[in-house]
């Protein structure tokens, strides 16, 4: 009896020690004023090598030139989502997140707006399209930290070998020449195809662009369209009926399958952005070109742009330092400079004239003639945000050989359509 | 701050009581007569329990601070989160009382992935332990470059199960792996497997990983367990002339029983929770068709369109419950206490 009173008396003793400990530390880091933050918490999603040293150095200089900390935190892509989704259930926000999607962040209440931390000139900078594609009830959250656009690569060796004499511009073409370097034999396949759950949304955003497809007509899901149905079953055939892709398509992810296919010269064609084009030309092994998506309805070839974002989370005291915080990464030697290092594309009008001036950067002019126009996924809808993990996760199933394009693609528009 | 506690009068304490305590009675009986004596005791045991408490936490302190800051704090998270609802943004909103349950439930993905589950633990413990026992055989035996055998065997426990995952992976790649083109070379096969990519194959070849990253741990518990069985039993054996199969059966299964036993509760528990391997080499294979509990718990929670920290901690609750279950059956099974009893 006496001892288990004692014991209990331990217990709580340390109980309250260690509750004391926690709400001391919790108390510590959120007792900075409200006058105005001393230090801010910016995470940054790992590009490559070259994200760690640009951003270190822009810290140096967002403190030399604020008087500001900025703690900075690089995350691999992989993690980052699972990262940013446990400081919000901690409530342990960050001031700067860079992310993929932003919609669901905003419509939750937690970001600041244009209006509130960015300068009006740097808003009227930044590419209309990406605007767009950032704002959400009329309200500009997500702003652009760099950009990309997809485009067809070509092994212009095998393309030699094959016989065949320039890209395929229609779907038909395509099919015969990726059939032609099938042939070829010797492990060559004619197109690499990353379905698996790392970019498979990307995969198929660019080729259902180019037949007239789309995710959103106007405010209303259209996933099960026919003209999306069409693509996605094309993109099925190309592995069980046309059989001109690697083994396995729906399990390839991109860059350990799709891309390293392409990179030993083993593939035909495959989707790839500039990111593709800096280390294929570091490594020199294959010789490649880039054009524009083959055609599926027969009307010009659509391009598919992709934009992160830099969004702000609304915490007593940090609107200045946020605000601090953009107007030093828009300036035109900070972001440019980090874009060029990352092998991206501009988000600004200013950089995209910066690039294009830039002789170093003659190829990209494929890509920045095709920037402004660029299709986006609806990343402005916070529907977008399941949408997107639903297809990276799932498509692979799909295009599986006992697949069902169109059932696949009516369950999930049955499931955004519910969602809203 | 350890010095202050081992000189400082309350240090002797907790340390000293055991060894003081048989010597007590023996040096009261050398005082006859003493009045004394029973108050200076009674004083003495009074300054023990009130020393104590302070020693106790002085010195408990640190691990109760980690258990409850390690075990209990996170434990007690996971059950209220579990009846939260959370925006997908990890944001909490409401109390949902059962629903996340429900919908772990619900989910048309949990048989598929209960039955994963059961093979993976099931196939991992079961061949592991048979090869353990075969293993721990021949490293007890004294041959020429055991020491080498021995540290051989333990590398693949060593390595960080991340690193070993990734390794395999890339040996089982279908176009690149070193195993595809070993048997293509050899002529086993006329055309590479899709050792990854596959239903057929995919957990075959996880649950030979599984076997391989598991055996050290085994092997090296029933090399122990081995190595506590007296000789002279052996000797005994001989004498009466029994066969090798004999003894083995015996003499050596019945004294192993209790390495046995710890070593497949812990190895269900371990390999129940382990999550790099499967999320690994399943990393590129689309849907929850070969997830196992922890990395559909995971996927529920951060990359599928469910994205629920809600129902993911369901989920996790849901598994203690299951493994608990599951190891409260195997020890029923095999009757525990009563093995304890025996050795």
């Amino acid at each position: 009896m006496k001892k288990s009173l004692r014991l209990g008396a331990i217990l709580a003793t340390a109980a309250i020690a260690t509750m004391a400990l926690v709400s001391c530390s919790s108390g510590g880091s959120s007792s900075s004023s409200t006058s105005g933050t001393k230090s801010i918490k910016v995470v940054i999603a790992e590009y490559s090598n070259a994200t760690k040293p640009f951003w270190t150095a822009f810290a140096k200089k967002y403190k030399a030139t604020t008087g500001i900390t900025m703690n900075l935190q690089i995350i691999s892509w992989t993690d980052i989502n699972q990262a940013s989704s446990t400081m919000i259930q901690t409530g342990n926000l960050p001031d700067i997140l860079n992310e993929n999607s932003y919609a669901s962040y905003a419509s939750d209440g937690l970001l600041y707006d244009s209006s509130q931390v960015l300068p009006a000139a740097t808003k009227a900078d930044i590419i209309p399209a990406f605007v767009q594609s950032g704002t959400v009830n009329g309200k500009f959250y997500g702003m652009p930290d760099l950009s990309s656009v997809r485009a067809m690569f070509y092994n212009k060796d095998l393309f030699k070998q094959a016989g065949i004499a320039a890209p395929p511009t229609t779907w038909n073409e395509f099919v015969a020449d990726a059939q032609k370097i099938q042939a070829l034999g010797n492990g060559n396949v004619g197109y690499a195809q990353p379905l698996g759950p790392e970019e498979a949304q990307a995969e198929f955003a660019i080729w259902l662009f180019n037949n007239g497809g789309a995710f959103k007509q106007g405010n209303k899901w259209v996933l099960n369209s026919a003209a999306n149905v069409k693509t996605l079953q094309f993109m099925k055939d190309l592995s069980t009926k046309y059989h001109v892709t690697q083994n396995n398509p729906g399990a390839t992810n991109r860059t350990d399958g799709a891309f390293a296919l392409f990179g030993q010269g083993k593939a035909g064609m495959v989707v790839g952005f500039s990111p593709l084009s800096g280390t294929l030309d570091a490594a020199k092994t294959v010789n490649y070109g880039i054009a524009p998506m083959p055609s599926g309805d027969g009307k010009a070839p659509q391009t598919y742009g992709v934009t992160d974002y830099l969004m702000s989370f609304k915490k007593p005291g940090n609107q200045e330092a946020v605000k601090a915080f953009y107007k030093l990464y828009y300036q035109p030697d900070q972001i440019n400079t980090w874009i060029k290092a990352e092998n991206f594309l501009p988000a600004t009008t200013s950089g995209v004239k910066v690039f294009q001036d830039d002789p170093k950067l003659a190829n990209l002019k494929v890509y920045l003639d095709t920037l402004p126009n660029a299709h986006l996924t609806p990343t402005d809808d916070p529907e977008w945000d399941k949408v997107k993990l639903a297809l990276q996760q799932t498509l692979g199933l799909a295009v599986a050989p006992n697949g069902d394009p169109q059932k696949y693609l009516d369950n999930l528009q049955a499931q955004a359509v519910a969602g809203k | 701050m350890n010095q202050v506690i081992a000189s400082g009068q309350p240090g002797k304490g907790l340390g000293a009581s055991r060894t003081l305590a048989p010597g007590l009675p023996k040096g009261e009986a050398a005082a006859p007569g003493s009045g004394a004596a029973p108050a200076r005791r009674k004083r003495r045991r009074n300054d023990h329990s009130a020393a104590s408490i302070g020693v106790a936490l002085l010195w408990l302190g640190p691990v109760l601070i980690l258990i409850f800051g390690v075990v209990i704090y996170p434990a007690i998270a996971l059950l209220i989160a579990s009846f939260g609802t959370f925006s997908i943004t990890g944001l909490y909103r409401s109390f949902a009382g059962f629903t996340n349950y429900v919908n772990l439930l619900a989910s048309p993905d949990l048989g598929q992935v209960m039955w994963n589950t059961f093979v993976w633990v099931a196939a991992v413990v079961i061949l592991t332990n048979l090869i353990a026992l075969g293993l721990a055989q021949f490293l007890s035996k004294e041959f020429f470059g055991r020491r080498f055998v021995r540290w051989a065997v333990i590398i693949p426990w060593a390595a960080a199960l991340v690193m070993t995952s990734q390794l395999f992976r890339l040996m089982f790649d279908y176009y690149h792996g070193i195993i595809n083109q070993m048997l293509l070379g050899l002529h086993i096969i006329a055309k590479p497997i899709d050792w990854l990519g596959s239903s057929t194959f995919i957990m075959p070849t996880m649950i030979a990983v599984g076997i391989f990253v598991t055996l050290p741990f085994t092997a090296y518990l029933f090399v122990a367990g081995l190595n506590a069985i007296p000789s002279d039993v052996y000797e005994a054996a001989r004498i009466d002339g029994a066969t090798p199969w004999q003894t083995y059966r015996a003499i050596t299964l019945p004294l192993l029983r209790p390495a046995i036993l710890i070593a497949v509760v812990l190895n269900m528990i371990y390999v129940f929770n382990s999550f790099p391997l499967i999320y690994i080499m399943n990393g590129s294979n689309p849907g929850y068709g070969n997830d196992t509990m922890i990395t559909y718990m995971y996927k529920v929670a951060f990359q599928g369109a469910t994205h629920d920290v809600g129902m993911s901690a369901a989920t996790g609750i849901f598994n203690v419950i299951v493994i608990l279950i599951a190891v409260g059956i195997y020890l029923r099974f095999t009757n525990w206490r009563q093995g304890d009893q025996e050795s």
